[in-house]
């Protein structure tokens, strides 16, 4: 099968989603067969104005959200040169959410916003993780950057976590969060969102070169004339700020940074300038369809969609470990 | 000594030992929501971990010595102040009191509620006597039964007998003067800024409503766990319920809501057309629940349909 084919159908499944996004909801007025009508012409209803005002933020803000965390996901494995790294298992998303908390509970503590104190949560985090590894000069030990991921996660889902014990709304808000709560995003939301999601396009397309370089291994790419040090840190820079951005806008959505890269990888093959766009595509269809699935778990009432990445992510986590081993 | 009176001395020390470990069998045997308790005549040291059981207490004339007041020793309101004052110590907070800070007031009964201390309940056993009651997500007529009960504990029937006579005329009081409500549709939320929460027709708040003879025209739940009698709510969801009164207790100024003015899903329900969108008192409506509280709340909802119906 072509590229060029290999390409399409992967849209078609993120148009799909999407469109699944947008159809299902507790009103019954808006249905596969008006929805097209609905989000292209204002005719003034109410479900012109439940499609436009409410489903459209949403399924925009899930879509980018997936391709930002994917991208990162595929950044960090590049970077690591460890299929398993990605923002759930080196920190950075529970940094995030960290950053997220301590803004919440202490407004004081604040610096500009939720966004930037998200991104800031992911870059300490992240930074935390990579200095106990051995750094981004030196060599890279994966078990040991898995192993300083999960502490780093660990104390700072430990903290987010101290904040359930604080007063009900307190502890509610941090919650929603936490769980990835999307059901009340508006449409300016998705701007920046929208923006970082380009620019982290454009950075992973301008560093792929550097990423199949570094999968050759550190000789090889001083060999080629290429720093590995500074693929490296700009490959983590860009995980982390895509990965707090998410976070800022959705919560920390966990797993689609790890199997959105994987599965595109059996599809797409090692080269990272293919990859890039179908990992894209493949985390905003992910994610799509995660919040697709959130409205109808528990129809009419919704279950945040951190849950529902949760139950998709960790069955595939599972069947990689067991894969993993088989290899070995 | 004769054989028979060694006999008789015996049996006087063993039937005044069975007297002295028999004593605390005089005490009262609690059934609540996790088992039967003993608990002494008359608790002196109470410690209460919900705001309900402190309104159970303060109905008939009681001060605990400790109160889960989630470190804010304003959320006792005056109603309850007036009456326990100013002397409980708090324990923390109501999701997770700490233990240590009740052991140290010696307590002789504890008060937890189900679904918030079941898993402490061992832990709060040790320490003193605990009776527990679905105060978080129980109803209105659940509240008023834990009610007796905690007065049947501490020794007060009488007087929450006489209580609860007093609470029926005013409650039908409260009703007369909200009058006819049975083709009105009403609905409780909480917004706290991220997200509003509907307080369904199994919640307190909803059984209050309905007992007050307002209809809900949201779906009832099977269940009285917490997601279903505190439910999040979506705009879009709230259209399709769609109540014609809309009271609203915000956590946060400006709310959720507040960012909804001017979206046509919003300024198109029933109640924000008709203007029947009412700010209440978020703290006393979604988390104080008892005799007292559904006073506060029957003499409020009597003022908010004066205003709806001016």
């Amino acid at each position: 099968m072509s590229l060029a084919v290999r390409y399409a159908l992967l849209a078609a499944a993120v148009l799909i989603a999407a469109l699944l996004s947008l159809v299902i909801g507790p009103r019954s007025d808006v249905g596969l067969g008006n929805i097209l009508h609905l989000l292209f012409v204002d005719d003034g209803s109410l479900a012109r104005s439940t499609v436009v005002d409410l489903r459209l933020p949403r399924t925009l803000v899930a879509g980018l959200v997936g391709a930002n965390l994917a991208l990162a996901g595929l950044a960090l494995q590049a970077v690591t040169r460890n299929p398993l790294a990605s923002e759930s298992i080196l920190g950075i998303n529970q940094g995030a959410a960290l950053g997220v908390a301590i803004a919440v509970t202490v407004p004081s503590l604040m610096i500009v916003n939720l966004d930037v104190m998200a991104i800031i949560g992911a870059i300490a985090a992240g930074f935390l993780t990579f200095t106990i590894a051995g750094g981004l000069t030196g060599r890279l030990d994966s078990i040991r950057l898995v192993l300083a991921g999960v502490t780093v996660g660990a104390f700072s889902f430990a903290c987010v976590r101290f904040t359930f014990t604080l007063e009900d709304n307190l502890s509610r808000l941090v919650l929603s969060w936490v769980s990835a709560d999307i059901s009340a995003v508006r449409l300016a939301q998705a701007g920046p969102l929208a923006l970082w999601a380009a620019l982290g396009l454009a950075a992973s397309l301008l560093l792929a070169q550097g990423f199949n370089i570094l999968s050759l291994g550190d000789g090889a790419s001083q060999g080629l004339g290429v720093d590995p040090r500074r693929t490296r840190f700009l490959g983590a820079l860009l995980a982390a700020i895509l990965t707090g951005a998410s976070v800022a806008a959705a919560g920390p959505v966990m797993f689609v940074g790890l199997v959105v890269p994987h599965l595109c990888r059996l599809w797409f093959g090692q080269n990272h300038r293919h990859l890039i766009p179908a990992v894209a595509l493949g985390g905003a269809g992910l994610v799509l369809l995660a919040d697709a699935m959130s409205k109808l778990v528990r129809f009419p009432y919704e279950t945040p969609l951190g849950t529902i990445c949760a139950l998709i992510g960790a069955p595939y986590f599972l069947i990689a470990a067991i894969r993993a081993r088989r290899m070995a | 000594m004769s054989l028979s009176l060694i006999r008789a001395a015996a049996a006087a020390v063993a039937l005044s030992a069975t007297a002295i470990l028999a004593a605390p069998a005089t005490a009262l045997e609690i059934e609540h929501d996790l088992g039967k308790t003993e608990v002494p005549d008359a608790p002196k040291r109470i410690v209460v971990l919900e705001y309900s059981f402190v309104d159970s207490l303060a109905a008939v004339g009681v001060a605990p010595v400790g109160i889960a007041d989630d470190d804010k020793r304003d959320s006792i309101v005056p109603a309850y102040s007036e009456v326990i004052g100013d002397t409980w110590k708090s324990v923390g907070t109501r999701k997770s009191p700490s233990l240590e800070i009740i052991a140290s007031l010696q307590p002789d009964l504890i008060i937890a509620d189900t679904s918030r201390h079941e898993a402490i309940y061992g832990a709060l056993s040790e320490i003193a006597p605990t009776i527990v009651f679905d105060s978080l997500t129980g109803t209105y007529e659940v509240a008023l039964k834990a009610a007796e009960t905690i007065a049947h504990a501490v020794g007060k029937d009488a007087e929450m007998a006489a209580r609860l006579d007093e609470h029926r005329k005013k409650m039908e009081g409260f009703k007369a003067g909200i009058g006819d409500v049975s083709d009105l549709s009403i609905q409780f939320l909480i917004d706290n800024g991220r997200g509003i929460y509907l307080h369904s027709p199994v919640s307190y708040n909803g059984s209050l409503l309905a007992w007050f003879g307002f209809k809900s025209n949201m779906p009832a739940p099977d269940g009285h766990t917490y997601p279903e009698a505190i439910v999040q709510t979506s705009l879009e969801q709230l259209s399709e319920i769609d109540p014609q009164i809309i009271l609203r207790g915000k956590y946060v100024d400006p709310g959720l809501i507040d960012s909804w003015v001017g979206l046509p899903l919003y300024d198109n329900l029933t109640a924000v057309k008709s203007g029947q969108v009412v700010d209440v008192a978020a703290h006393e409506w979604s988390r104080l629940r008892g005799i007292i509280a559904s006073e506060v709340s029957g003499a409020n909802l009597v003022d908010v349909m004066r205003q709806l119906r001016d």
